[in-house]
Order: C-alpha cells, then sequence, then structure tokens
C-alpha cells in the first residue's frame, strides 16, 4: 500500500501537476476534527473530485480510491493564513498613499519555495496581500496552495471575493507623511485620505452613471467621464463587492475606520493584526467587523508597545470573528502552533483554537461555504498531524489540497525547487521571506539603510520592514 | 440622619479600605522560605520525582525528595497535580537592551565599531524593561544579555529577570561575544560579485588575525606585568578573559562555510574556551563540530532554512542532529525583534518533535545553557544547594495548554504579572461596554 | 597619408579589383561612393533556405535585391567577383529584438525628484508610446557591426527605456543614416513590465494596472474622436493626447505590442494582460518559456527566444575531485547532486529552443540580453541540445521573416528578396567557422575575423584617450594621456569636475589591462581613485573606484588625434 502510495504522491507532486487537477482520496481511522461539527474518532473521510464526498465510520473505498491510513493521526480542515505575502512579486506600491488599483492576483508567482513550506505546516490556502504602505492599498488576492505549477493562474482560488488592503497609523504615516512630504503625516491625516477617496468615488460613479444614461438619448455627443481604475476599485468597496482587509494596531485608528465605513455604508471589515483590538472588542463586536491577529508579536514598533498576547481571547470572548495570521513565511508554517498559544494566553478550548486558522479566516475571505471545517460538500482541503495539531509535539504528515495529497512528510524530498536558478551560488543565503511585519516590504529604499549601520544590523533593519 | 452620617463614613472608610486594597495590589516578590509539596519534580539532572517537595530557603534549594518533611515557619504551597522545572535559560538575547524594535532610541545592543568587546550588556540593560516580567511569568528566568553588531560587538552577560540593578541580576557569566566574518551574500540588498565577497572575507579574517595577535600579545605583557601593563587599551582588556580562557569567547557564525572557517580559527589560534552561537547549518558539519568538542548555542529553532534546496524543517532538525552528532547543544529563542523569549519553550519544543526528543530538548533550555555558561553548580536543573531559580507550571511546559503558576527567581515568589496579564483582566471584560452607561 | 587597416565600412569598391578575405586595402575618403551596386558570388554554396541548397552556385546581386540565384547563373559585366570557391552563403540573419543601433540615453541622476511621486511626470516613468525608435538610431553605433559581424542583417529594435518606452521598427544593420538602416516603421509598440524605483508605476501589478487603465481611456478617447468627427458641432472638441493616440492603431489590431517576456512569470503576466485587452502580441527575448509551452501556443503570440543562454558551469579542478573521491562526506555528496541539478537546469534553458520546436511553435531569435561574443557559441548549445542546424537557420532567417510579416522580403536566398547574405568560410554551425562577408541590403560588408588578429598583438595603451565616468555626482569627462619610456608607463588625467589635471601612479599595462590610480583633489580634500581598464584597440572600458567607496563605470575612446 505504502509504495502505491508513494507512486501516487510522486506523481500528485510532479513538477508539472497540473493545477487544476481534482483529487480522489479515502482518509481511513483517523481522529477528525471537523471544527464546525465535533470531533469524530475512528473516523474516515471520502473525498471525491476534490471534495468531501462523506464523513462516517467504515466508509468503503470506490475501487481505485488512493488511501491514506490516518490511525492514529488527526485530521483537520487545512489551515488557512488570512495575512500573508507569499507566492507574489511585488508587495508594496508605495508611490501614493491610495492605490486601490493595483492587484496582487496580477503578480502571483507559484515558484516560491515559501508555498511548499507553508504546505508543510498545514497551509493549505493563504490570503496573499499587498503591502501596508499605503492607507488604502492594493487588491489581494485568495490562493490555494497547489504547489507544483507554473500556471501562476492556477493558485487563484477561484470564486474568492474581491478584497483589499487599507492601512492606519505608522506606516501609512511615514511611507508618505514623513518619506514623501505629502497627506498623511498623521491618523488624522489617514482618515482624511480614505475619507476623500470614498467621496470621488461616490461621485465618479455618479459621474459615469449620467453619462451612461445620457449615452441612451440620441443625438447625445458627451464625451466620457476619463476611466480611472482607482475610482472603479473604490466603487466597488462602496457598492460591497470588495472586503476591507485594514492593516491596524491601535484601538483609536481601529474605532475610526468603523466611523468612516459606517458613514459611507461599507460593512464588509476585517481589521487585520489589530494589536490593540481587545481594547475596542465590544464595538468591533457590535459592528460585525472582525479581526484577524498575532498570536503574540508586540513590541517591533511602538504602536505595538502595548499589546497583550490575550488579544486573540478578548476579541472571542467578546463574540469577534478572530483568526490567527502569520504575515510571516516563517510562522505561517507553524500557525496550528500559533492558535495553541490562546489556551496559554485566555484558555481557549480547542475547538475555539481551531477555529483561529480555519473556520475563522475563512469567514474573514468570504470562503466559508468552501472551506475551514471538514463538512460534506466542502473543498478536501485537509492537514493531517501526527499528535494533536495544538500540541507542540503536532507535526503535520500530509497535506492535502483539492484532495491532491501536496505534502507528504514521508516522502518529502529535501530539495523542492520547481525551477533551479542556473546562476544561484549555492553558498548565498537566500533572502528568506521572514521578517517581522513583511508589510513594508519595497519600501525600505525610503528610509535608506544608513552607513552608520554595520551589516547585522542593516539585516535587523530590513527584517523589521 | 445620625444612621446616615454612620453610613456615610463607613462608606469613606470603606473607600479608603478599596482604594488601600488596590494599592496593596501592586504586586512585589517576595523572599522567603517555601515549601512546594505534593508536585512532580523534573530535576532535569536526576530524574523525575513523582509526589515531592521542594524547600526553598535562603534563596537555594535546600531539599528535594518525596520524603521531605517540611520545617515550622516555612510557606507551604501545596503542589498538586502540578510540576516543578528548574528555570529555562535563553542563551541569546537582547533583553533589557531593547525596548521598542524600530525606535532605535530605545535600542542599546548595538554600539558603532567593528572591534568594541569593552561595550558591556550588563551594565546597558533596563532591569525595568516590559519585556522582562513578560519574559519570566513564562518560566524563562535567566537569559543571555546579548550585544550585537560588528567583528566584536561587546561583552554579553548572563543575568536572572529579576531585581532592579545588575548587581542583583547578575547570574554569574560574562563572556566576548565575536561575530565571525561571514562569506557570502547577506540577502537581496547585497549584489557584490563572487570574488569581491571572496576578497571582503579575506580582508575580515585578515583583520580577525591582527586583532586576535594584538590581543594575545596583550595578554602575554599582562600577565608578564602581573596587570600594570602601560597604557589603556580597553578593547584589548575586554578581550582578556577570552584570550585567557578565564571565560568562553561566544563565536557567531551560521553558515557551513562559516562554521568550518571558525573551527579551522578556533584551533589554529588555540582558543581555550570556544562557543559557537548561532549554528544554523551546523547539522551540515555537525560531525566536525563534534570531533571539535566545541559547544554550541543554536537557534532559532522556528527560523527558516538557508537555502531554498534546503529540506523544510532543516531549521527545527538541526538541533536534534548536531545532538546526534555528539555535540554538547544548548537552545536559544534569538526572538530579538518581538522580544518574544517568552517562547524559549516552544523553541526547544519544536526541537524536540523533529527528533531530538523532550528530555533533551529540556537540557538544552535548563542545564547543558548552566554548564556552557559555566553556572551549573547555581542554575539549570533542581538540585540541592543550587539557586532556587524554578517554576511550577500545570503540565509539559512545551505545551502551550500548560499555565505557569509560579516563578521563583533566587529564592524570589515572582509576583506572575506583566503588563500583557494586567491588559487581559482590565479589557477581558471592559467597563463600560459599548455604551456608557 | 595612407594608413593600413582590416576592415571599414562600407568597402569603397572603387579600390576593388581583386578580392580575398583578410585583403588589406588602402582608405579613401568616406564621400567616395560605391562604382556599381552589382556583385556576384560564384561558386559558392548556397543555401538558400534551410533544407535548400545549390553546390557550386553563383548568387547575383543588383541593387540592394538579389537577382539570380543558380549553379550556372550569368555573372553581370559591372559585377564585382566575389569568388566564393570555399564560402557558404546564407541568407541574413533576423533578430527579433535588440537596441542595435539604438543610442542609449545618459541616465540623469541628479533628477529633482517629483513632489508627488504618485504622480509624475510620464517621461519620468517609460510612458513615451508616442516615441519612435527611429529617432534614436545610429548606424555607426558599434552594436549595429558587432551583431552584423555574426550574420544579422536585420534587427525588430526598440527604445531603451521601461513600461512604455516606444515604438518598435525593423531595421537593416548597414547604412549611413538611421533613415538608410529603416525597413519598416512603426512595426510594433514596445512594452517592458518593469515600473520605476520610487516613482508611479513602480511595482509591476502597477505597470498592469497603468496599462490597463490606459488602454481603456484609450479605446475612450478614440471613439470620442470618431464621434466628434462625425459632427464637429454638436461636442467638445476632444482633447490632444499622444500617449493614448499611440494605443489607437493597437486597439484597431494595426499594430502589435511587443513585450520584452524573460521569466516564466512575465511571460504569462502578459498573457493577462492580452487576455484583458486583447491586442496582437508579440513576446520577445523568452528565456523561460519551456514551463508553460502549452500556454504559449495557445496565445497565439509570436514568439522570440533569447539567445541569452545561462552560462555553462565551469569545469571543477579535476585534480581536487580525486584527491576527494576516498573521502566524500555527505557534505560532498550533498553539494555534486545540487551541482548537478544546476547543471540540469542550464540545460533545460538550452534545450528550450528544442522544445518550442517540437510543440509546433515557428519561433526566431533575438539578441537582446546576449552578448555578442557568446551568440554563436549558443546557438551551437542550442544545437548540441537538440534542434537540428536546419531548425536552427530556419529560426535565424525563414521563421522571423514569417513573424514579421517580411517573408516575400526576408529570410531566403530568392531572386527578388533583399540581398542580405552571409558569407562563411565553413558552414555556419561550424565551430571554427568565419564570417567572411555580410550583404545588407546589397552593401558588401568584410567582417573582422578575431583569427586574423595576432594572438600576442600587443596592445596599445600609450596615447591620448577621451574618457567619460559615471561618478555619483554625474558624468565626469576628461582626457587620460598614457607615456611609454623603456617599458615604464606614466601619465596623466583631467576631469571636467575640477577641471584640474592630475599626474597619474602606479600605471601598469599588463596584457589588455591597463591601471592606475590618481589622486583626486576635491576642494582641499583629496581622493584617491583606483582606475581599472580593459584596451580594446581603440576603446577603453572598466571602473574607477574612489578610495573606498562604490566603484562607478568609465569607457573612453582613443583621441583620433593621438595616434
Amino acid at each position: 500500500m505504502k509504495k502505491i502510495l508513494s507512486i501516487y504522491i510522486a506523481s500528485c507532486c510532479a513538477l508539472t501537476g497540473v493545477a487544476q487537477d481534482r483529487g480522489n482520496l479515502l482518509i481511513k481511522n483517523g481522529t477528525v476534527l471537523t471544527v464546525t461539527q465535533g470531533t469524530l474518532t475512528e473516523t474516515d473521510v471520502l473525498v471525491k473530485d476534490g471534495k468531501i464526498a462523506q464523513i462516517a465510520k467504515n466508509i468503503s473505498a470506490p475501487q481505485g480510491t488512493k488511501i491514506i491510513d490516518a490511525k492514529g493521526l488527526f485530521v483537520m480542515p487545512g489551515i488557512i493564513d488570512p495575512h500573508s505575502h507569499i507566492a507574489i512579486d511585488g508587495i508594496n506600491e508605495m508611490t501614493s498613499p491610495v492605490t486601490a488599483e493595483v492587484a496582487e492576483g496580477d503578480v502571483i508567482n507559484p515558484l516560491q519555495m515559501s508555498i511548499y513550506r507553508a504546505l508543510a505546516g498545514g497551509v493549505t490556502a493563504v490570503h496573499a496581500m499587498h503591502g501596508s504602505a499605503n492607507a488604502i492599498g492594493g487588491q489581494c488576492e485568495t490562493l490555494k496552495l497547489r504547489y507544483g505549477t507554473f500556471d501562476n493562474d492556477a493558485m487563484k482560488m477561484e470564486g474568492a471575493p474581491r478584497t483589499i488592503k487599507f492601512a492606519l497609523g505608522e506606516n501609512p504615516t511615514r511611507v508618505h507623511g514623513g518619506g514623501s512630504q505629502i497627506v498623511p503625516r498623521t491618523r488624522m491625516g489617514v482618515e482624511f485620505v480614505i475619507r476623500k477617496s470614498f467621496s470621488d468615488a461616490q461621485k465618479y460613479m455618479n459621474d459615469w452613471d449620467a453619462y451612461n444614461k445620457n449615452k441612451l438619448t440620441k443625438g447625445f455627443h458627451g464625451q466620457p467621464p476619463v476611466y480611472n481604475l482607482r475610482m472603479e476599485t473604490l466603487a466597488e468597496i462602496l457598492k460591497g463587492n470588495i472586503i476591507i482587509h485594514c492593516h491596524s494596531y491601535r484601538a483609536d485608528e481601529i474605532f475610526m475606520l468603523m466611523k468612516v465605513c459606517k458613514d459611507f455604508g461599507i460593512k464588509r471589515l476585517v481589521f487585520q493584526h489589530a494589536n490593540e483590538g481587545f481594547k475596542v472588542a465590544p464595538e468591533i463586536a457590535s459592528f460585525g467587523a472582525m479581526a484577524s491577529v498575532f498570536s503574540d508579536w508586540w513590541a517591533y514598533k511602538f504602536e505595538v508597545y502595548y499589546s497583550t498576547a490575550y488579544n486573540a481571547a478578548i476579541l472571542t470572548r467578546n463574540g469577534v470573528i478572530t483568526s490567527v495570521n502569520s504575515d510571516d513565511a516563517e510562522m505561517m508554517r507553524h500557525l496550528y502552533h500559533e492558535a495553541g498559544k490562546t489556551q496559554k494566553y485566555g484558555g481557549l478550548s480547542d475547538e475555539e483554537a481551531l477555529s483561529l486558522i480555519t473556520i475563522n479566516p475563512a469567514k474573514q475571505l468570504g470562503i466559508d461555504s468552501r472551506t475551514g471545517s471538514l463538512e460534506k460538500g466542502k473543498d478536501a482541503d485537509i492537514a493531517i498531524f501526527k499528535n494533536h495539531p495544538l500540541s507542540i509535539y503536532g507535526v503535520p504528515q500530509y497535506t492535502i489540497v483539492d484532495g491532491i495529497v501536496r505534502f507528504d512528510r514521508e516522502h518529502d524530498p529535501a530539495d523542492m525547487r520547481l525551477l533551479v536558478d542556473p546562476k544561484q551560488n549555492l553558498d548565498d543565503i537566500i533572502p528568506s521571506e521572514k521578517g517581522i511585519d513583511r508589510c513594508m516590504d519595497g519600501t525600505e529604499f525610503l528610509f535608506g539603510l544608513s552607513s552608520e549601520m554595520n551589516t547585522a544590523e542593516k539585516e535587523t533593519q530590513l527584517d523589521k520592514k | 440622619m445620625k444612621s446616615l452620617q454612620l453610613f456615610s463614613g463607613l462608606f469613606t472608610a470603606l473607600l479608603c479600605a478599596l482604594v488601600f486594597h488596590i494599592e496593596a495590589q501592586s504586586p512585589k516578590a517576595k523572599y522567603g522560605s517555601f515549601a512546594l509539596t505534593n508536585a512532580t519534580i523534573e530535576t532535569v539532572t536526576k530524574g523525575t520525582i513523582k509526589n515531592g517537595t521542594v524547600i526553598i530557603s535562603n534563596g537555594k534549594i535546600t531539599s528535594v525528595g518525596e520524603n521531605v518533611s517540611v520545617p515550622q515557619g516555612v510557606e507551604t504551597i501545596d503542589c498538586k497535580g502540578l510540576f516543578i522545572y528548574p528555570g529555562m535559560i535563553d542563551g541569546g538575547t537582547h533583553i533589557g537592551m531593547s525596548e521598542i524594535g524600530s525606535d532605535p532610541r530605545t535600542q542599546d545592543f548595538n554600539e558603532i565599531g567593528e572591534l568594541v568587546p569593552q561595550m558591556k550588556a550588563l551594565t546597558a540593560v533596563n532591569p525595568n524593561a516590559v519585556a522582562i516580567p513578560i519574559t519570566r511569568i513564562s518560566g524563562v528566568t535567566t537569559a543571555l544579555a546579548s550585544p550585537a553588531g560588528g567583528l566584536f560587538p561587546g561583552t554579553a552577560a548572563l543575568i536572572n529577570l529579576h531585581g532592579y540593578t545588575p548587581d542583583q541580576m547578575f547570574a554569574g557569566f560574562e563572556g566576548v561575544v565575536m561575530n565571525f566574518p561571514h562569506e557570502g551574500r547577506r540577502g537581496f540588498f547585497d549584489r557584490r560579485a563572487d570574488d569581491e565577497i571572496k576578497k571582503a572575507t579575506e580582508t575580515a579574517l585578515k583583520k580577525l588575525d591582527e586583532v586576535w595577535e594584538r590581543a594575545v600579545q596583550y595578554y602575554q605583557v599582562d600577565s608578564a606585568t602581573k596587570g600594570k601593563s602601560a597604557g589603556y587599551y580597553p578593547e584589548m582588556q575586554a578581550l582578556l578573559p577570552a584570550v585567557s580562557g578565564n571565560s568562553s569567547l561566544l563565536i557567531e557564525a551560521n553558515s557551513a562555510k562559516d562554521i568550518r572557517a571558525a573551527l579551522k580559527w578556533i584551533k589554529d589560534k588555540k582558543i581555550k574556551k570556544p562557543v559557537l552561537t548561532g549554528v544554523a547549518e551546523g547539522w551540515r558539519v555537525a560531525d566536525e563540530i563534534a570531533k571539535a568538542k566545541i559547544p554550541v548555542v543554536t537557534g532559532g529553532v522556528l527560523e527558516l532554512p538557508a537555502h531554498d534546496y534546503d529540506r523544510y524543517d532543516q531549521a527545527y532538525t538541526n538541533a536534534g542532529l548536531l545532538f546526534k552528532a555528539g555535540v554538547k547543544v544548548a537552545i536559544r529563542s534569538n526572538e530579538t525583534g518581538n522580544q518574544n523569549y517568552r517562547n524559549l519553550p516552544y523553541h526547544a519544543g519544536f526541537a524536540a518533535a523533529y527528533g531530538m526528543g523532550r528530555e533533551e530538548a529540556l537540557k538544552a533550555i535548563t542545564i547543558t545553557p548552566a554548564e556552557i555558561f559555566g553556572v551549573a553548580d547555581k542554575l539549570g536543573s533542581i538540585e540541592v544547594g543550587k539557586n532556587a531559580t524554578l517554576f511550577i507550571c500545570t503540565g509539559d511546559p512545551f505545551e502551550t495548554k500548560t499555565q505557569i503558576k509560579q516563578v521563583f527567581i533566587d529564592g524570589w515568589q515572582i509576583p506572575m504579572v506583566s503588563r500583557q496579564t494586567q491588559l487581559y483582566d482590565e479589557f477581558l471584560k471592559r467597563e463600560p461596554g459599548v455604551s456608557k452607561k | 597619408m595612407i594608413r593600413f587597416f582590416y576592415r571599414r565600412k562600407p568597402l569603397r569598391m572603387a579600390m576593388l579589383f581583386f578580392f580575398l578575405p583578410g585583403i588589406i586595402f588602402a582608405q579613401t575618403e568616406k564621400s567616395v561612393a560605391p562604382v556599381g551596386r552589382t556583385y556576384a558570388i560564384s561558386n559558392a554554396t548556397i543555401i538558400q533556405a534551410p533544407g535548400r541548397k545549390i553546390e557550386k552556385g553563383t548568387v547575383i546581386v543588383k541593387d540592394g535585391l538579389i537577382t539570380a540565384v543558380s549553379a550556372g547563373a550569368t555573372i553581370p559585366p559591372d559585377a564585382v567577383v566575389i569568388k566564393g570557391d570555399s564560402l557558404f552563403v546564407y541568407a541574413g540573419f533576423i533578430d527579433g529584438l535588440s537596441h542595435t543601433g539604438v543610442t542609449k540615453p545618459k541616465e540623469e541622476k541628479d533628477k529633482e525628484k517629483p513632489k508627488d511621486p504618485g504622480n509624475p511626470p510620464a517621461d519620468r516613468v517609460g510612458l513615451t508610446p508616442q516615441n519612435d525608435v527611429r529617432d534614436f538610431l545610429n548606424p555607426n553605433d558599434k552594436s549595429v557591426e558587432e551583431l552584423r559581424n555574426l550574420g544579422f542583417t536585420v534587427s525588430q529594435v526598440v527604445p531603451y527605456g521601461n513600461f512604455l518606452p516606444g515604438r518598435a521598427a525593423i531595421v537593416l544593420l548597414g547604412g549611413n543614416s538611421p533613415d538608410d538602416m529603416v525597413l519598416v516603421s512603426d512595426a510594433a509598440l514596445y512594452s517592458e513590465l518593469r515600473g520605476t524605483m520610487g516613482l508611479y508605476p513602480n511595482t509591476v501589478m502597477a505597470v498592469m494596472a497603468k496599462w490597463r487603465e490606459l488602454y481603456r481611456n484609450a479605446s475612450l478617447s478614440k471613439s470620442y474622436q470618431s464621434l466628434y468627427a462625425s459632427n464637429k458641432s454638436a461636442s467638445a472638441r476632444p482633447a490632444n493626447d499622444r500617449v493614448l493616440e499611440a494605443f489607437y492603431p493597437v486597439i484597431d489590431q494595426k499594430l502589435p505590442v511587443l513585450f520584452k517576456s524573460e521569466q516564466v512569470m512575465e511571460t504569462q503576466r502578459i498573457f493577462t494582460l492580452k487576455n484583458d485587452l486583447n491586442f496582437q502580441l508579440i513576446i520577445a527575448n523568452v528565456k523561460e518559456g519551456w514551463p508553460i509551452l502549452n500556454k504559449i501556443k495557445s496565445s497565439g503570440a509570436k514568439t522570440f527566444l533569447s539567445l541569452d543562454l545561462p552560462d555553462e558551469v565551469k569545469k571543477e579542478n579535476t585534480k581536487t575531485d580525486q584527491s576527494k573521491k576516498e573521502t566524500k562526506t555527505a557534505f560532498d555528496l550533498e553539494r555534486e547532486a545540487l551541482e548537478k541539478r544546476q547543471k540540469e537546469s542550464i540545460g533545460l534553458y538550452t534545450s528550450q529552443a528544442k522544445e518550442f520546436n517540437k510543440a509546433g511553435i515557428v519561433f526566431g531569435f533575438s539578441a537582446l540580453s546576449a552578448k555578442t561574443k557568446d551568440i554563436s557559441a549558443n546557438l551551437r548549445r542550442i544545437i548540441a541540445a537538440g534542434l537540428t542546424e536546419d531548425e536552427t537557420l530556419a529560426a535565424l532567417t525563414t521563421n522571423p521573416a514569417k513573424l514579421l510579416g517580411l517573408d516575400d522580403r526576408l529570410g531566403t536566398i530568392d531572386n527578388g528578396k533583399i540581398a542580405n547574405l552571409v558569407l562563411t568560410d565553413k558552414p555556419y554551425f561550424n565551430e571554427k567557422a568565419k564570417v567572411k562577408y555580410v550583404f545588407v541590403d546589397g552593401t558588401l560588408y568584410e567582417t573582422e575575423t578575431k583569427a586574423e588578429k595576432k594572438p600576442d598583438a600587443k596592445v596599445v595603451g600609450q596615447g591620448t584617450w577621451n574618457y567619460s565616468a559615471e561618478t555619483p555626482d554625474g558624468t565626469v569627462t576628461g582626457k587620460i594621456i598614457i607615456k611609454e619610456e623603456k617599458g615604464s608607463y606614466s601619465g596623466t588625467i583631467s576631469n571636467s569636475m575640477n577641471n584640474k589635471t592630475t599626474e597619474l601612479k602606479n600605471v601598469s599595462i599588463d596584457k589588455n589591462k591597463l591601471t592606475f590610480s590618481f589622486v583626486y583633489d576635491d576642494n582641499g580634500s583629496s581622493l584617491n581613485v583606483d582606475a581599472s581598464l580593459t584596451i580594446d584597440k581603440n576603446s577603453i572600458e572598466g571602473t574607477m573606484t574612489p578610495g573606498g567607496t562604490e566603484s562607478f563605470p568609465v569607457k573612453g575612446t582613443r583621441d583620433p588625434k593621438s595616434k
């Protein structure tokens, strides 16, 4: 059986793997952590055509179905990282405080090693985000980690709602006010930039509506308004077609954005990081916004100095749909462990803790009807662990995307590169995506790497992007 | 009316009492004699004692065992169902030397200059850094506060995470830090050509050799003149303990190439007490490190592999592979950017899960660093005569479910409070809530 | 005043009686025109097209056209005869994308940063689709001769720059004026998915967003212009916008968009744009196309593969290998495996052309980023990797002619085609083959053949060199004068920065390496500068490094008056 399995996996993970593949699979006798429907012991999960077809005891496999023996293992929904910057080339278009028109979906890079490494941490989907240099940044893309393909489009989670990055606080004020000497230099300025953008977009919509209406009248000779992709995108936010994911730290700025959104009738709002979200948890809950937080990161800049690792627990207890994210290619490999920390800091139950990295991020990305829990009919995005995933001894064994095994710890060759750089010096340390608040990628030249710094410090500074 | 007055007087008294009570809440550490009874004691060096007792007196562990009688006048803490572990030691931090990562005014670990071993971490540590209570209530009781930067960025100090002055905090070890010259590109911003890199490394090594040669000369003059050597050479003076072997030289090297070069340098220069730190790619040259019998402080464990062609879990397995090759390995967190030294047990936990095993990983953050830093007579295990630096917890400290119930440092009962717990207490059920009523 | 030299362009026919490879002949005044434009290449092996060969045939070239190709063609009496007894004749090669003959604009480093980086002037960010490469052509640019010497006679050339630098032209690699060179103007709208550091659009995603926005606005303004044209009194006069107007022929499907499309992701991003906007597409300098062969094929994009291949792995020192054999550690074994993968990877780049051919994709080649000196060797590597010589020849001649819509005039040696020919002494892909002559548009060029250079020809360093250096403070120019006395060198250097002349120190010439140092005096503070330059006949190139800081590039030519 094992041999067949390994051949099967080899063929799935083959470099030429066709990304649109959907797999068939039977996972036998695992402890199934459905997240939404309790824990089922000694239970099978049947996958047909990339979807979960059945969860029950003693399912007999249709002939030819590949089988994973999960006896003694834990089967959980694939982990979703709601804040990531992997699998994209270019994070910050930091030349303007508002860049709603740019889209990470245009610059997907399915070759990054981080993708495979994330799979090896049980992650099956990520929210590939624009950076936080701008008050209104670019559009983000929800990706499935179909590692093995060269096809950039094949990474996109088809049908996932559109999302966009906003950013408050130090990053936009530092880049634009500090760096380019244009508004915003303060939190006041950030609010103004966002309000003005929405107002401009309303006017833009009105202009086009008027033009399109007049165009129908006979003999109309008017000039069309200038097409503006930035305004087009902002208009879609106003229409409720794009979910805002806002980089934020301080309670006041979180509260500010909710007010702005309320004024413009915007309802779909997720706060990213929200280190001080706990201070306005009742307000976030009553607005119906959500929060995606670090488990315990703090102190890397002033606006996160007054953080607490109990953030996720306080938010959860106050009724905010909360997730834990990585914003980092290393941390995303152990989000299960990060979720586990909420048991130390606030005593969340297993189910609550697992929800932080599965069903809750799925809700925040608007993909919870398809992922985030093990339920019949959902996508077969599954992580299988040795030991409970919330235990420090939990080790991902298999990661399955659309029913296809994309990671198998037992059959994991060291070198998983899809494209080998023919010019690479093998001794070079490859710049990793690790770093705190990678949101600021692409802006370092603005701040300059001071010549006073020695290399170690430069590295530290770059890490702190 | 009178009754009302009486009532109001009572009310005032009550208020006063309340205010007083709030003041009294301001947590302070407590020194005394304690008996921790009915605990499962993980001594680290002498196995596990089920249902045992630890007696703490005068800052020391005075008794450990199953049948220990509790002396009179000792405060008893019933540890039924709980566990006792020695305090965890993080062998690589900037604790107390950095407050806010992005604010250079709060960064005190990186002095100007390539050759500044005289920069002393010990006196620069801020005993009141917010990170210190946050770290210690997670069971990390002791940490190496380490400078960073150039070739010889300074002298690191091992400190206990409790106290108000360096004298109170000093845990008995200071060591010169050295960043072994790195050969290779340092990241995407490094656009040097291959031969430029090679040349730069050669230059750096030459410089290192020159410095060391001078340091050895200074040592000889200093020994010959019994410390009355002429002139003020603070750098050389600072290097003396490393040259003489009175203390360890902490050599940071991470790539396989650099580690090999460092091993050769150590051999050539006959370094008396070398310690390799970082050692991220140690697994590639584990046998060579083992052969050289040089102890290692490695980490962080929760890192990415050095190269895109490396197996995904290489950073997790590194410590275990080094251990299996016969290297003495301690684990550090290296979580400098976030000051999350409290995650030390999780770094060890990952090493444990990825091949090192729980027992060895526990040693790697307790007794092994104590040995490497020469303080194993005081720290690193639960043994009679050692400092009462330990913690009580609900289970395996590597597990995130485990709660640390009580920490003792040098016999001080540490208040289990930090700014982060205070924020939790204040905001879990915020008053007022959404409406101000 | 007769000087001897090995090459001139074009050859002065008046002086030609009898013609042999490597002939030395005298220079005359440039203005003297050739007496006629009729040539006969007689008795040569003629490869008319891949798979069509005439042994001992004759090609007649007259007035820029091929007028006869056959075994027994009559040689007109006015023809200059090239005895092709040992020569092979091919149709001139066609390069699908390069900057050949295009003057590189000088980078102005001290440009003021725009106040609002989000809204910079269009020319600062490469938003100049209205530019025409013809305005930047220079037939005397040495890139023309360099590429021609390899047998290339036609290039699709584009302006330098990122984003939308301007329109391409298909040019002949010969001629005396920019207009002489141009075969087809407005051949394509050129674009690179590359932004401008610090200015909008900076990232690739912003470049793509801006591309879409421009295209849609161009569509709108184009429609409105026609609306306005239909009734000029009924609506406001449309604004002139040359940037948008440059897109009109693209929208009309009359002008293709030519993209530099090197990396596998870049190519796919270009396809994203094409699918969104639906323009005709040429992808050129493709380096990593093999992983997405099907995508490329189904895109219908015209394709030019890069002649720039990754260097082959240098052979390890076998001596140390042998001594290590006994004691290979896991470390060594792992290293070997990694090196093997890297070598295999290089193989993938090299065999890309073969894979495209196998997939049935018609492709040409482009020279954009290839070093001229590597191109012949790279073609041989491509052949060694499995593309046949005929297929390779097709990719250099007939395929690009077809892709560029010029197969009625280019690509083969047939009557009526433009007389673009390559004459070699051995079959072209033979390692030892040398290109002897190249005809471009009926004009004969003799190529320099390297072997004729005495291998130990003494490099002449002494003399006066006019140099220009791109320092961080801007371009500095001046003269370097090198003197030799009894084998030891000395000299001076002047510079436009402080207008001073300084003595050189430690001047040495080792083979073709000229090194020296000097002290640059900047208002009292002095700076030691080390220079390292490579002499190539009459040009020098290299770097200067001011004490301890970053080096900057230096280029120069021999002062014509100094020799």
